[in-house]
């Protein structure tokens, strides 16, 4: 089994490829050339990958783009893409405003 | 904290029918939904769904969903909706935004219904207005009378593109084409001809190069995929468009679940992790946990009201309001009912598998597969179909998928599908019909139509299913259209009929030369129905 955080893995040059300028993620613009260079810059996973980036941080977080992420970045590590985490669910689950976060009801 | 006994989180098919099992067995039940209007799904669904009658097959998906709040509502289900789950945590506590604040509320059991999301397909000019979710299409179309465009392409012919696709024309769009990468038609048969006889043309191994427009999708090209996927050169075709609706399959929503701890496992690698879970009851691996729906794995809806009966009966028994034996029995029914829904050629069991006959060794019409509809000659092979003198249905039903109304439909028992409900369905020319229509009205694949092959004058008369406006009117000409859509010869409408027991179904009957009414699968205005705004 390939050890996917084995930081001293060659991935080999980046190689600029025709559709890099495609956009990955919608709500914060990161397109699929920033994502594969992440990878050559050392984010190994997803999480990784979302911190730099911010790709799946955005307004419907990673619902859309997530999957396509997962699997640049599988392509990109050259590895198979089971071994490659989901980004952590953490909450807010759904887009919420902070005055209303704020706003907690101790006693229903 | 505000405390119930049983949680469900989405009020949609399976969160509803978890709830309404819950409560009738006595536990005090809450649903959370994120949306304004319960249902999920089903309020979108304007088809009328397969299955038996225990699945409500023949009945529209939108009445379903009612039929389904009014129980939950009677038996004293709480309901908050535009009240998103934001967050679950130990001890079955979950955090909701109500009423501008965000609350707790715990429970002993957790009922996870949250769905599914599109899957998007990113090609170049995929961010353009105009590409969109063929289910947001739906929801843009019949919840809020939102036409999404005039002309539409569609990436996709599992049912879900398949379906939205037909509910497009029935808005007033115009259907470019259905292109999929696969080179088979992934959902229904029937759904797909319904299509074909509108004069939709299907692209099987071709997906989108590119989207074309500036600041709006004005244009789509596609191309052929070779084996490994890639575009073949010399390959594009161009299409004027305005929408692009993709339907590349959904992903289950299992970020609570995630959240909440419970043990997962991803059965198709890149498909997304599925919790590991009762297949049938949906107990997960944290206590007080169950995932019903889609969920826990994607099905059709009538399967989703299954298992979230299952689950909620689950939720009752471990809660103790039901015995273990009162369980069992409610689950061994139940669990039935969900066995007929997973069999046949589209089962969960059987997906990505390659048939070429029937279950009774009839074969699968390679045409149907790459073109959406049989070719001219094929039906006549199948048990539906057959040439008897006077009234009789024919009935163009190929594929082995969980279905029967239309046996039951007949009152003569003209047709049989036997006690297996994936068999293909057979017209008994003994059994004398009397052309009352329930069996065309029945089929929610509209793939019964009663022929009567000599009227007199070398005419012959085909009735088929029509649900779109306007109708037509008794004596009006247009001309016949075969199975791919091509106008066969001037027909006209002799009559037009509709009740009740048709739930909004139409049969026209429309006048044809003997020698077409073999091929005569639909009617059309001689006008172009769907001009270009």
């Amino acid at each position: 089994m390939v050890v996917i955080n084995d930081r001293s893995r060659d991935l080999g040059p980046f190689m600029p490829a025709d559709d890099d300028g495609l956009i990955i993620c919608r709500c914060e613009e990161i397109t699929k050339g920033e994502i594969r260079r992440a990878v050559h810059d050392g984010m190994f996973n997803l999480h990784e990958v979302r911190r730099f980036l911010r790709c799946g941080m955005g307004l419907c977080q990673g619902q859309t783009c997530g999957r396509l992420v997962r699997s640049i970045v599988a392509r990109e590590l050259g590895t198979p893409i089971a071994q490659i985490d989901e980004a952590t669910a953490r909450a807010p689950m759904r887009p919420i405003e902070m005055s209303v976060f704020a706003k907690e009801v101790e006693d229903v | 904290m505000k405390r119930y006994d049983l949680i469900v989180v989405g009020a949609g098919p399976a969160g509803l029918s978890a709830a309404a099992e819950a409560a009738a067995h006595g536990l005090g039940v809450a649903v959370f939904d994120e949306n304004s209007r319960p249902g999920g799904q089903l309020f979108k669904q304007i088809h009328k769904f397969f299955g038996s009658k225990e699945h409500k097959a023949k009945i529209r998906g939108y009445d379903i969903g009612a039929g389904l709040l009014r129980e939950a509502e009677g038996l004293g289900v709480k309901v908050y909706l535009n009240s998103p789950v934001t967050g679950m945590y130990l001890d079955r506590e979950i955090v909701a935004e109500t009423d501008g604040a965000v609350s707790h509320y715990r429970a002993d059991a957790i009922v996870v219904a949250t769905g599914a999301s599109e899957n998007m397909v990113a090609f170049d000019g995929w961010t353009l207005p105009g590409v969109m979710g063929a289910g947001a299409a739906q929801t843009m179309m019949n919840i809020n009378r939102v036409r999404p465009g005039s002309r539409v392409l569609m990436l996709g012919s599992g049912n879900v593109g398949l379906v939205v696709g037909y509910q497009l024309l029935q808005a007033g769009c115009e259907l470019a084409a259905v292109v999929d990468a696969a080179p088979r038609v992934g959902g229904y048969g029937v759904h797909a001809a319904k299509l074909a006889r509108c004069g939709v043309p299907f692209f099987l191994s071709h997906t989108i190069v590119k989207a074309e427009g500036e600041t709006r999708v004005t244009g789509v090209v596609i191309g052929r995929v070779d084996e490994t996927w890639n575009i073949v050169p010399g390959t594009q075709k161009h299409f004027d468009a305005d929408t692009i609706c993709v339907a590349a399959g959904l992903s289950p929503s299992t970020r609570l679940l995630l959240m909440a701890g419970c043990e997962m496992y991803e059965p198709v690698p890149g498909g997304g992790r599925l919790p590991v879970c009762d297949e049938f009851t949906g107990k997960t691996s944290v206590q007080g946990i169950y995932a019903a729906g889609d969920v826990s794995g994607i099905e059709e809806a009538s399967s989703a009201m299954i298992e979230g009966r299952a689950a909620g009966a689950a939720a009752a028994a471990e809660l103790g309001y039901i015995s273990g034996g009162e369980l069992k029995a409610r689950l061994d029914k139940l669990e039935t009912a969900l066995a007929s829904l997973r069999e046949g050629m589209f089962a969960p069991k059987n997906r990505g598998k390659v048939f070429v006959k029937t279950d009774e060794g009839y074969d699968i019409s390679d045409s149907l597969l790459r073109n959406g509809y049989l070719a001219d000659g094929e039906a006549t092979k199948y048990p539906g179909v057959k040439s008897v003198a006077g009234i009789h249905p024919v009935i163009e039903c190929t594929q082995n998928i969980p279905c029967n109304p239309c046996q039951d439909a007949c009152p003569k028992g003209c047709i049989k599908v036997g006690t297996n409900i994936v068999s293909l369905p057979a017209v008994d020319e003994k059994a004398g019909c009397i052309g009352c229509g329930m069996c065309v009205a029945s089929c929610s694949g509209q793939a019964v139509f009663l022929v009567n092959e000599d009227v007199g004058g070398g005419f012959a008369t085909v009735t088929a299913p029509y649900e779109f406006l306007p109708v037509p009117q008794k004596g009006e000409r247009g001309v016949a259209l075969d199975r791919s859509g091509a106008p066969v010869c001037e027909a006209e409408i002799v009559d037009v009929r509709t009740s009740p027991s048709f739930d909004r179904t139409f049969l026209l009957t429309f006048r044809v030369p003997g020698e077409q009414c073999s091929r005569a699968r639909f009617w059309r205005r001689e006008v172009r129905r769907f001009g270009r705004d």
